[in-house]
């Protein structure tokens, strides 16, 4: 799951090339590595990739905030499903 | 300056095309102008910066894009090269920034000729080493990141160039996202995105008015203001946006959250609307390589808020969070539409583009406004921070026709003073930030010091008694009473009361009609210092006996005829027709009393929303305000004469009862009638007695079109309801400019009148006449829920302060005290609440806009019916409305249906008779002429030699095929191929079309080779809905679509002929009727005329057909000329096998499974459906019966189809698609009727189609009535109660309707009654609105000139509408024919 997260974030989202690899608590937002469109385009692609729903309300920093907070995120998602 | 090459056309974007759109509307204006300048502190190498910028333009597609247009499409040219140079002009010898600012501003209003230049650069020497670049692009082909791609490319190879390094830097071209945006619009057509787009525009559509203006002709001016966001509050903004709870997923994105927050706050409080929607710009950059890519991106996507009460800023931000993400996910390029873009009139403009530093040079730009901007965005937020200083830019773009140079100055004042409250405190209500500023408000409350007039106006009476004793007071019937008489008489009751214990402080009530003895009453009972209390004579008994234990009163003047009845135990009951003997022995002097202040001088009830009346208590004082003030202000040459010709019970009469008789004037008393309704208004008018007058607008509607023009009226106050200008204007004109009408606005509790407007022609050009300002002594307070005084402009709540308010309302200290509040604005002082919405105009009268509380509800829409009202009387016809909500049943009769034993037609069909046989009568009658249709249809070789007739070399195709899929069109088509003929073949395709229907089509035409094309129109769901509500079913509209679009085709291709596959019997649906073959001599060349004069008429009917589609062309006799209508089966006789067999053979027919029925339509069963729920009955049976009739189908095979099982759960969802209101087909519906009265009626649809331009669909009335004259109560308003009593029938039916009155009138009614399957028909019913179309024209003409042995041709119907007018046009003829 992070994998096919990060591989999205650096393959189609990224505008430039990161210094390092992109790991799964680096800060996306506050990091300035997404911007909200961008954040909004992974949110598709999740929804597309696992299969889940997510409504606007879930779309607060605390479940977005690295790529690590996402997949608990999902996780409880789709356990709830 | 572009240099012939290889050009590249393409089509435009959306965004494109909105931009376009606006340009051409507005062709010198320069409204798309995106002008920027950026400072450049260096010396400038003048040819490397001229390099640097071509090598830009060399990389960027947009720049060197021109548009044009080509048969009405406008197109965008990409040229390959194009040479240019940026002008360098030196300011720097001049030492005034401002020259340079001026030249700029100016510069920046070129209006560019987009056929030639899209851009225009300017390299500006302002010092020795300093430049400024002026670029300004056309808003076609750039967006801010454009802006800013632009200037990084270009300052980076101007360094380059300087370092001699090799440039090295490519943009990605515009025409690759032309190329996606095509795909997306694709891909998108019917995705989640643009269903939820519609959605949420469908929840929209009313505009904001902003400080409540209602403009509809806008410039393109606009000017740019900005606001001073100070670091301080830039730096709070950006504190709170850190919180937890505020924040969003980055702080752009919480930064824009709170701004749309702000601006939805602001323009609910500037609008008083709760349904907002915000246009905000989308960055649409969804690649890489979009962002690096110059050219136009952005779309505007509506933010839409509903804001409820008790909102915070925080409940508001939380939902726009919610609804940003939204905004986020579903902003896909190429989704915007023109419903979307007439959604909102404000923009939120959050520009994250930033200008980067570079080479050690901060970026300092300045975005220039050219003073212009597309007038649907009548303001525009712009929220941004390009040279990242920090420090948050917000600017308003004001449109001049909505924001006068005032209110410029102000509104950015009140956005600061919702910014500041946010950052005070963000749970505080959104309605309660006091906007206004202090300048405002001191300008509001100028002129509240109110002064208390200490006397009773009694003395003013008296005087006039001591001055002129023996000029005449009052008439009345015949008799005439001078002044000193009547105060003999008055002073004779007043001895008389004292006598049966009555005093000073007493009530005395006063039950009379208008009379002599009412004024003396009046008079009487002030003289003693008592109080009035006048209860008018049509008062019922339980009314009276209320009025008369709540007010305590100590007598009653009354007479035997109205007092008979009530039972008093406590009241000394003066029956004036029994004591006048006694009244008359007394002394004919009396001194009058001398009351305190707040002595009260009347109570008059008015109706409570509880049920029970209320009594309002008014001091003397008040009344002398009151009376005092309009002596001085409405006074004229002459002594007043009026008449009192109102009801004693409401407070408006005491206009007319006291200002003639405290002047030396003189009043004319009409008593009202004895039984019936009130109306001596139209005997005073006739009379031409009184030179002054006051009544209600209700009542002078009742006036209006009488002969006025010998009038000696100078003097009209109108009061007690809104006040039309149409109706001024009307009366104004026919009285003449000695006619002075005033409109005198006040409510009870605020002594008669309390504001004024004198009416003028030439200012008062709105629907109402505004209500004025206020009288003498009297304040006005235009508050927000929140009490705060709102700025000009804004709606709020009207309370009245001063010497003219009510003491309050006797025994009901409870409402008293909430309707009589502490006032704010002055010391020791109440103000009155009254319930109205009122905003000032600009020329600083107040209008009245409605009632707080006339809200209803409906299917969970709350809906102001001042609103609606308001909106419908701006009907150019319509003299004066009302609307109300309607709580009817609709009862569905459950009789049993019995089908006709030969056709099939069933018994619910309406004024179908069956014989013993149960045999119909259509059935019958047509054996009766059977053989006489036989010569109207022909053979395949007749149609043959038809459709040759006109060959000819220029012709590519002899005939256009009207194919709908199915196999009847289908059959037609194959066999005109087998003929040898060339065909053109035309398909609606209404949306609907099913998918095996549509597959069908192509096989077909594939299989016969023939060309074919689909029309199709975006109105499609307009006009089913038109449809649905015209005739019960979708045919008709879809069967108006095609003539329309086919016959245009037809035009454009030169085609002589549109062939039809209607079945014949559809041609005794649409075409045929019993009367045409009447003649014993049927002539076909007759039929022929009468059905192809039909169709002139109908297509000249008012639908949404003629409304939204071009239908110019059936306006032209020559149409009719170049092109024939033909159907096919007129000249053809196959049976069903026949043509299954052959269809099979040659066309590769199949059929379609997937529409449940045996049609290709899908939306036809909700046609199906409504028509049964509606009329009871299908709408093929009658068809159909004709197809049995005349052989084709048998009876089973008839009602099989008709009884076809109906998918309710997918009509619904159909019904709901195309925008049809379901809750018209429940039972037990409420519905909103709108009543109006005009000169004479007009179609709903026109009515429809008028307010849907103002209102969103659910404020439309679903029901439009015509009435004569709208009821009144008892004062003179507009009775809402009658209106909502009368039954459906009634609705359906003219209220004022009027019998035959001869005999040429009963034959009329009798035929049409009988063609239009009704039971009652007025003489001023009109033909269209009943239902009557063409071939009810062709039946009713027919039988008309059967009847009478005449010769009347069709189209008189359509221009004498009317039995009545007909009736009249017979006469003449007979007449005519006569005299020959």
């Amino acid at each position: 799951m992070n994998k096919a997260i990060i591989n999205y974030i650096t393959d189609e989202l990224l505008n430039e090339t990161l210094e390092d690899n992109l790991e799964v608590d680096d800060d996306l937002l506050g990091g300035g590595i997404l911007d909200s469109m961008g954040m909004m385009k992974l949110i598709l692609f999740i929804e597309k990739e696992f299969g889940v729903k997510v409504p606007p309300e879930d779309m607060i920093i605390e479940n977005f905030m690295t790529v690590s907070h996402i997949t608990t995120y999902l996780e409880k998602k789709i356990k709830l499903d | 300056m572009i240099e012939e090459n290889n050009i590249k056309n393409f089509e435009l974007t959306q965004s494109q095309l909105a931009i376009y759109m606006g340009q051409l509307l507005n062709p010198e204006a320069p409204l798309y102008n995106m002008a920027h300048t950026f400072e450049i502190p260096l010396s400038i190498d003048i040819e490397a910066f001229q390099k640097a910028f071509q090598q830009v333009i060399n990389e960027s597609d947009a720049l060197r894009t021109l548009f044009f247009q080509k048969n009405n499409i406008p197109y965008q040219s990409v040229h390959s090269n194009l040479k240019y140079q940026s002008e360098i002009i030196d300011f720097s010898t001049i030492n005034d920034r401002q020259v340079v600012e001026n030249w700029i501003s100016d510069r920046s209003r070129v209006v560019f000729d987009l056929t030639k230049n899209i851009f225009d650069s300017v390299l500006i020497k302002i010092a020795d080493s300093k430049y400024l670049w002026y670029l300004n692009i056309h808003h076609l082909v750039t967006d801010a990141t454009t802006s800013t791609i632009l200037y990084k490319s270009t300052l980076e190879n101007y360094f380059s160039i300087l370092k001699g390094d090799k440039i090295s830097f490519s943009l990605p071209p515009y025409s690759n996202y032309l190329a996606f945006e095509k795909e997306q619009l694709f891909i998108n057509q019917n995705n989640e995105a643009k269903q939820y787009w519609e959605e949420k525009t469908k929840s929209l559509s009313k505009l904001p008015e902003l400080y409540g203006k209602r403009t509809t002709a806008l410039t393109t001016k606009s000017e740019r203001v900005s606001i001073t966001l100070d670091s301080r509050r830039s730096q709070k903004i950006k504190e709170i946006a850190a919180r937890q709870d505020i924040r969003s997923f980055t702080p752009n994105l919480t930064l824009f959250n709170i701004f749309s927050t702000l601006l939805f706050t602001y323009l609910y409080r500037i609008s008083g609307q709760k349904q907002l929607a915000i246009g905000v710009p989308a960055q649409n950059r969804p690649s890489k390589g979009f962002k690096r890519t110059p050219g136009l991106f952005i779309e505007i996507f509506p933010l839409v808020s509903s804001i409820v009460d008790d909102d915070s800023f925080l409940t508001v931000l939380n939902r726009t969070k919610i609804d940003t993400n939204n905004y986020l996910r579903y902003a896909q390029p190429g989704l915007v539409t023109r419903e979307i873009n007439k959604s909102f009139n404000t923009i939120l403009n959050f520009i994250n583009a930033k200008f980067e530093d570079f080479e050690g040079i901060p970026a300092k730009s300045k975005w220039i406004h050219p003073n212009h901007c597309d007038p649907a965005h009548q303001l525009r937020c712009h929220v941004y921070d390009f040279d990242d200083s920090g420090e948050i830019m917000v600017y308003f773009d004001l449109n001049e026709s909505v924001f006068n140079s005032e209110m410029r100055t102000n509104a950015p004042e009140h956005f600061l003073k919702i910014i500041d409250a946010f950052i005070n405190d963000v749970n505080q209500p959104i309605a309660s930030v006091d906007i206004a500023t202090d300048e405002e408000k001191e300008s509001l409350l100028v002129d509240t010091k109110n002064d208390i007039l200490d006397y009773s106006i009694i003395s003013d009476f008296e005087s006039q008694v001591a001055k002129n004793p023996e000029t005449i007071a009052i008439r009345f019937k015949k008799q005439k009473f001078t002044y000193s008489e009547i105060n003999n008489k008055a002073n004779q009751l007043t001895n008389y009361l004292v006598k049966l214990g009555v005093r000073k402080g007493d009530k005395v009530a006063l039950h009379l009609e208008r009379s002599t003895n009412y004024i003396t009453s009046v008079l009487g009972t002030l003289k003693l210092g008592a109080t009035f209390v006048p209860i008018s004579s049509e008062q019922p008994k339980e009314r009276v006996q209320y009025i008369l234990e709540d007010s305590n009163c100590k007598a009653l003047i009354s007479n035997t005829k109205l007092s008979s009845k009530l039972v008093s135990k406590k009241i000394d009951i003066i029956n004036l027709d029994k004591s006048t003997e006694y009244i008359e022995n007394q002394s004919i002097t009396y001194k009058s009393q001398v009351s305190e202040i707040d002595a009260i001088a009347y109570i008059i009830y008015t109706s409570g929303s509880t049920g029970k009346p209320k009594g309002v208590m008014i001091s003397n004082a008040s009344l002398a305000n009151y009376i005092n003030w309009s002596k001085g202000y409405y006074t004229h040459k002459d002594s007043y004469i009026f008449p009192l010709c109102t009801s004693i019970g409401f407070d408006l009469t005491i206009t007319s009862t006291f200002l003639p008789l405290v002047t030396g004037g003189e009043l004319i008393i009409y008593t009202e009638s004895s039984n019936g309704p009130d109306i001596s208004i139209l005997q005073v008018i006739e009379d031409n007695l009184v030179n002054s007058i006051k009544l209600t607008p209700s009542h002078l509607a009742l006036i209006e079109g009488s002969d006025m023009s010998k009038s000696i009226l100078k003097l009209m106050i109108v009061g007690g309801e809104d006040f039309k200008t149409s109706l001024a204007n009307s009366i104004q004109n026919s009285v003449g400019d000695n006619l002075r009408i005033f409109n005198e606005y006040g409510p009870t509790e605020a002594t008669v009148g309390c504001i004024v407007s004198m009416y003028n022609s030439n200012l008062h050009i709105g629907t109402s006449v505004p209500i004025g300002m206020p009288i003498k002594n009297m304040s006005v307070y235009v508050l927000d829920s929140y009490h705060n005084l709102v700025p000009r402009g804004v709606i709020g709540e009207l309370y009245l302060g001063g010497s003219g308010l009510a003491k309050g309302y006797i025994q009901n200290t409870k409402l008293s005290n909430e309707r009589f509040l502490v006032n704010p604005f002055q010391q020791n002082a109440k103000m009155y609440r009254t319930g109205d919405l009122v905003r000032f105009n600009d020329s600083g009268e107040l209008e009245y806009l409605g009632r707080v509380d006339e809200q209803v509800k409906l299917n969970g829409f709350r809906i102001e019916l001042a609103d609606i009202e308001a909106n419908l009387n701006q009907h150019p016809k319509i003299n004066n409305v009302a609307v109300v909500l309607m709580d009817s049943e609709k009862k569905e009769e459950s009789k049993e249906v019995n089908n006709c034993k030969e056709c099939g037609l069933p018994s619910s069909y309406p004024n179908i008779d069956f014989d013993d046989n149960n045999v119909c009568h259509l059935c019958n009658s047509f054996k009766g002429y059977k053989e006489k249709t036989d010569k109207y249809f022909k053979t395949e070789e007749d149609l043959i030699q038809l459709l040759t007739s006109k060959k000819d070399a220029n012709r590519k195709y002899d005939c256009l095929s009207l194919l709908s899929g199915g196999k009847d069109s289908t059959y037609v088509l194959a066999r005109l191929i087998d003929m040898g003929l060339n065909v053109l073949t035309f398909t609606l395709d209404n949306g609907y079309i099913s998918d095996q229907a549509k597959a069908n089509i192509t096989r077909i035409t594939e299989k016969l080779g023939v060309d074919h094309i689909y029309g199709e129109t975006p109105h499609m769901n307009k006009i089913f809905v038109d449809s649905l509500h015209r005739h019960k079913n979708v045919c008709n509209g879809c069967f108006k679509t095609i003539y329309t679009l086919s016959t245009k085709v037809a035009l454009e291709n030169n085609i002589p002929f549109v062939v039809t596959g209607l079945s014949r019997g559809q041609f005794f649906e649409t075409r045929l009727s019993e009367e045409l073959f009447w003649d014993e001599d049927v002539n076909e060349t007759t039929i022929d005329d009468t059905i192809l004069e039909a169709r002139k008429l109908y297509h000249q009917e008012e639908d949404a057909v003629k409304n939204l589609l071009d239908t110019s062309m059936f306006a032209l006799d020559s149409t009719f000329d170049k092109l024939q209508y033909v159907d096919f089966y007129r000249y053809s006789d196959v049976s069903l096998t026949e043509m299954l067999v052959f269809l099979k053979e040659k066309a590769g027919w199949v059929r379609p499974t997937d529409t449940g029925r045996s049609t290709n339509c899908l939306i036809n069963q909700a046609g199906i459906h409504v028509h049964k729920k509606e009329r009871g009955y299908s709408n093929y049976s009658f068809p159909y019966s004709w197809d049995v009739r005349l052989g084709h189908k048998n009876r089973d095979e008839a009602l099989e189809e008709i009884n076809e099982y109906i998918d309710e759960d997918e009509v619904h969802r159909m019904l709901d698609e195309i925008g049809y209101n379901k809750s018209d087909l429940d039972n037990n519906k409420k519905q909103l009727i709108g009543f109006y009265t005009s000169k004479e009626k007009i179609p709903s649809v026109d009515l429809k189609l008028h307010l849907a331009k103002q209102l969103p669909e659910y404020m439309l009335p679903s029901k439009y009535k015509h009435l004569k004259e709208m009821p009144l109560t008892k004062n003179g308003k507009i009775d809402k109660n009658a209106l909502r009593a009368l039954s459906d029938i009634q609705l359906e039916s003219d209220v004022v309707y009027v019998a035959p009155t001869n005999e040429i009138e009963e034959l009329v009614e009798g035929i049409w009654k009988e063609v239009l399957q009704m039971d009652q028909i007025g003489i001023h019913d009109n033909f269209i609105s009943l239902g009557g179309h063409s071939l009810a024209a062709i039946r009713v003409t027919a039988r008309i000139n059967s009847e009478l042995q005449t010769n009347f041709a069709l189209n008189k119907i359509f221009e004498l509408p009317t039995i009545q007018e007909y009736a009249v046009y017979i006469e003449s003829q007979l007449m005519e024919l006569l005299q020959q």
